[in-house]
């Protein structure tokens, strides 16, 4: 077969999480976002009547914010989230143990592999269903040294006052439109809590899973990196295609504090009828380092800029973010750096993948406030194309208002080079091996940061999706 | 063309579709109609915000006061450099070397000359008002005049401008003519308070070669001031143009350039733009890769102190196969100046095997002054190689240092490290006289840091 042919049936494209439990549920709201449905979603979670107010008051803010018209194309969500459920709650009560979870659902998780990867390579585990965690469990030595990982709902009941000093500080309900959507419906996510000095030495994982069609997910997250800790959460979404969109909107806030050194790694696999628009943003104070690793490769449209605000002396981030975008996908992807102390220090290395018609986008803020002495970043984008339908942008943002900054911005696209494919044929590789290799080459500098289950899946999954590409 | 007040008591906030009739009477009937297209353009385009991308940093509430102006009228100067300021005379003095040159004051020419060598050839250098009069030297290039390069539906300032346009310059080389020296084109501005608006049409007929070197100047001056001024440029296949515009307006300017570029088969382009003057530059640079095989080079150069604010947004379009550009922008900011660089490489479907590259580095020199950078790609072609670097940092310490310890003193040695830095550009474009002008204006500017 002529080569690009070959190219064009490259199928990156197969969706192996596509299996669907028969719909059960002890509760859902009707239709559509409402004042009403915000009351139920409180009154399911029996909350304190701040967080009820909290919520009301976002759902205001929420109705207020016009809908973004940059990034991908939203001119159809309006319509799309009349008909989204915007709560399903999947049983009555989160378990601790995998046998206790309802079989249906424990099955979903067993196929995708997250019990076994407990056992070797976790420290904990969360799992959610819908709306709410049916499972989160962590590992006894690190519950004795009084790590705290739980539910969002568990760590609002259980720990009121580190909860309230910090949720909603790092992304206000006002940020953008779906933080205050969030903050009006949030549902299950995870509570996090370091102590200082506490250094973990596996990674905690939540999983999201949606089964329901025309299903809308908002987890909320809060995590706090105590001072000197050291812990690597990593959370991995997938859910069935349906012939209707589904959305999710998680809000994401982590405080890294003083000296810690946080690592959150996102491995979202959405099937390809979900609309993805998350704030992920983190506080760094001073010496500490976050690390956001955020790996796009499902979803219909993804809006997503993992941010580090750097607000103490010496603070580090780093944001690596791969991006792949397949027929019909537009992956917006990239982050966000704000040097607001000095001696700060920050790094970007984006990379995407397109083929077919999948766009791929870097959309990338770099900010260093006046006063930021020394602040240093540097953003590096590499854009891969494999079809000339294929589309890719760089949008980055570079502001500077400080003399003694450092800064520099790189981005290049290419094609699979012809030469690159002789070369490795040349060496008795099939076209389809060769391609593969280039793909992984491509990806390695992400890849290697992955604890080596995760890194072998994500190779598994690129060579699963070169199969049968060439006839 | 009559020199009717266009505008009622608020300026040009809005404008009367009569009185753009009545200023353009002497006009032909072609180009009056074309105004009045224009000026509906301009009436149901709102002023741009800063919600628009291309408009996120400059804010135009604060830059520009529409209602403070009223369009110019011809300068009634005679073609006598006797009779011209002193800032005029000297900015000439310095152009020997030239083809032609053309000189405006407030919008208005005032002085054309043409070597007749080149005249004979057919080559037309004359002031844009008369030339629509005249149909032999017209021919057909009326169809390009606020058309296909630069239509009033580009935006407000578009717009503005082709409603109201006083007068320009009008460049045309025939097929196969090389233009060796350059054309010179001094636009001075000397009334205050007032909006200037001229244009300038560059036709390269197929397989010409021509030089436009565009200097647009002025004292300081005594109240805001704006400056309008479009440029359209067609390259014929395999033409070769060359265009070099030096901005150096006295404060209180505002001034607002479109420059747009088409680039035909085989055709090349290359373009230099120096900011140095006014308060507020505004530049919108576009080059469109219209046919095979086409080159374009874009450079830009800016030196700002004071509170001096530019704004360059650039785009290269590559709507054919098999070209290239590459674009490459330097400043230095000292005091509080600002500068807001804006560039896209826009590579459409169809525009396979496309080499493209966007530069933009800026050099801080005050703790007050900033940069904002922001180079975009679009790519819907697989074939390509593109590439786009920005740089935002202070004075290297390494090469400081170095000619310090040869003896060389602290300010010197600055100095000598800027001019090396914005050096980089002029040195890709070798046109006498125009770097030695745009070096001293440099020094100048550098000795007050």
């Amino acid at each position: 077969m002529p080569r690009n042919e070959a190219v064009q049936d490259l199928n990156l494209d197969e969706y192996k999480y596509d299996f669907v439990d028969s719909e059960k549920h002890v509760f859902r709201t009707k239709p559509g976002l409402s004042e009403e449905v915000v009351r139920q979603i409180s009154g399911h979670k029996d909350e304190p009547e701040w967080m009820l107010d909290l919520r009301l008051k976002a759902l205001e803010i929420y109705e207020s914010k016009p809908m973004p018209t940059w990034g991908g194309d939203l001119s159809k969500l309006e319509e799309t989230l009349k008909e989204i459920y915007f709560y399903v709650r999947p049983q009555d009560q989160m378990e601790r143990s995998w046998d206790d979870v309802p079989a249906d659902i424990k099955e979903t998780f067993e196929k995708l592999g997250i019990p076994e990867a407990e056992q070797k390579v976790l420290a904990g585990v969360g799992a959610q269903y819908e709306s709410e965690m049916v499972y989160h469990s962590l590992k006894k030595e690190w519950d004795d040294k009084g790590v705290i990982f739980d539910s969002i709902e568990d760590g609002l009941k259980n720990h009121p006052e580190i909860f309230r000093k910090y949720f909603g500080t790092v992304i206000p309900t006002a940020d953008n439109k779906f933080s205050a959507m969030n903050s009006a419906v949030w549902s299950g996510g995870s509570f996090v809590y370091i102590p200082p000095g506490v250094e973990l030495e596996t990674p905690l994982q939540a999983y999201f899973r949606v089964n329901q069609e025309r299903m809308g997910q908002f987890e909320r997250t809060l995590i706090i990196a105590g001072e000197g800790s050291r812990a690597h959460y990593i959370e991995g979404c997938t859910a069935p295609v349906y012939s209707t969109e589904s959305f999710h909107s998680g809000v994401i806030e982590i405080v890294v504090e003083k000296n810690a050194h946080f690592r959150y790694t996102t491995i979202q696999n959405w099937s390809n009828n979900m609309y993805n628009l998350v704030t992920q943003r983190a506080l760094v104070n001073e010496g500490a380092t976050m690390e956001w690793l955020d790996g796009n490769l499902g979803s219909k449209l993804t809006m997503k800029y993992p941010s580090c605000y750097l607000i103490g002396e010496g603070a580090h981030g780093n944001i690596l973010s791969i991006a792949y975008a397949g027929d019909g996908q537009h992956q917006d992807t990239g982050g966000k750096v704000v040097h607001a102390a000095p001696n700060t220090t920050s790094s970007i290395v984006s990379k995407s993948i397109s083929k077919g018609t999948g766009r791929s986008s870097y959309r990338g803020l770099l900010q260093v406030h006046e006063g930021a002495r020394n602040a240093r970043s540097n953003v590096e984008c590499d854009a891969l194309l494999i079809d000339e339908n294929a589309r890719t942008d760089t949008y980055p943002y570079i502001e500077i208002n400080e003399k003694s900054a450092h800064i520099g911005h790189e981005a290049t696209v290419s094609k699979i080079g012809d030469e690159q494919l002789f070369y490795l044929m040349s060496r008795g590789m099939d076209e389809e091996e060769a391609m593969a290799l280039i793909v992984r080459g491509f990806i390695e500098p992400i890849a290697k940061l992955l604890p080596l289950e995760y890194a072998v899946e994500l190779n598994r999954l690129i060579e699963l999706e070169m199969e049968g590409s060439v006839g | 063309m009559s020199e009717g007040i266009v505008t009622g008591e608020r300026g040009l906030v809005e404008l009367d579709r009569a009185e753009v009739a009545a200023r353009a009477e002497r006009d032909p009937e072609w180009l009056r109609e074309r105004r009045l297209h224009a000026a509906d353009v301009y009436q149901r385009t709102p002023m741009p915000t800063t919600r628009l991308e291309e408009w996120r940093y400059t804010d135009l509430r604060d830059k520009l006061d529409l209602e403070a102006l009223e369009p110019g009228r011809p300068a009634e100067v005679a073609d006598d450099p006797a009779a011209w300021p002193a800032g005029l005379r000297a900015a000439m003095d310095d152009d020997r070397e030239a083809s032609a040159h053309i000189v405006l004051i407030d919008g208005a020419v005032v002085h054309t000359d043409l070597d007749p060598a080149l005249a004979a050839k057919g080559v037309v250098v004359e002031s844009l008002a008369r030339a629509v009069h005249d149909d032999d030297m017209w021919e057909d290039s009326r169809e390009y005049l606020a058309t296909q390069a630069v239509s009033p539906e580009r935006g407000k300032f578009a717009a503005l401008n082709a409603a109201l346009f006083l007068d320009g310059v009008f460049v045309r080389v025939p097929r196969g003519v090389h233009v060796d020296l350059p054309i010179r084109v001094t636009r001075w501005v000397s009334t205050p308070g007032v909006a200037h608006l001229d244009r300038v049409l560059v036709l390269a007929s197929e397989a010409s070669q021509v030089t436009v070197v565009d200097e647009v100047l002025s004292d300081d001056l005594a109240s805001h001031t704006f400056v309008s001024n479009v440029a359209e440029v067609i390259a014929r296949d395999g033409a070769q143009v060359h265009f070099v515009q030096v901005q150096r307006l006295g404060r209180n300017a505002f001034n607002h350039t479109e420059h747009r570029t088409l680039v035909h088969r085989d055709a090349t382009s290359d373009s230099l733009h120096v900011s140095l003057g006014a308060t507020t530059s505004r530049l919108d640079l576009n080059t469109q890769m219209i046919g095979p095989g086409s080159r374009a080079e874009l450079l830009g150069l800016y030196f700002g102190d004071g509170d001096q604010h530019f704004d360059h947004n650039t785009s290269q379009d590559h709507v054919a196969p098999n070209a290239f550009s590459d674009l490459l922008f330097k400043g230095a900011l000292d005091e509080r100046a600002r500068a807001v660089f804006r560039g896209i490489i826009r590579v459409h479907p169809k525009a396979q095997q496309t080499d493209a590259y966007q530069t933009n580095r800026n050099l801080l020199l005050s703790e007050d002054a900033a940069a904002n950078t922001l180079p975009n790609l679009e790519i819907e072609a697989d074939d390509v190689k593109c590439s786009h670097g920005a740089t935002v940092g202070q004075l290297d310490e390494d090469s400081l240092f170095y000619l310090m310890s040869r003896g060389i003193p602290e300010a010197r040695a600055e100095r000598l490290v800027v001019l090396g830095f914005l050096g980089e550009v002029l040195s890709r474009l070798s046109l006498g006289g125009v770097i030695e002008k745009v070096t001293r204006e440099i020094e100048r500017k550098l000795e007050n840091h």
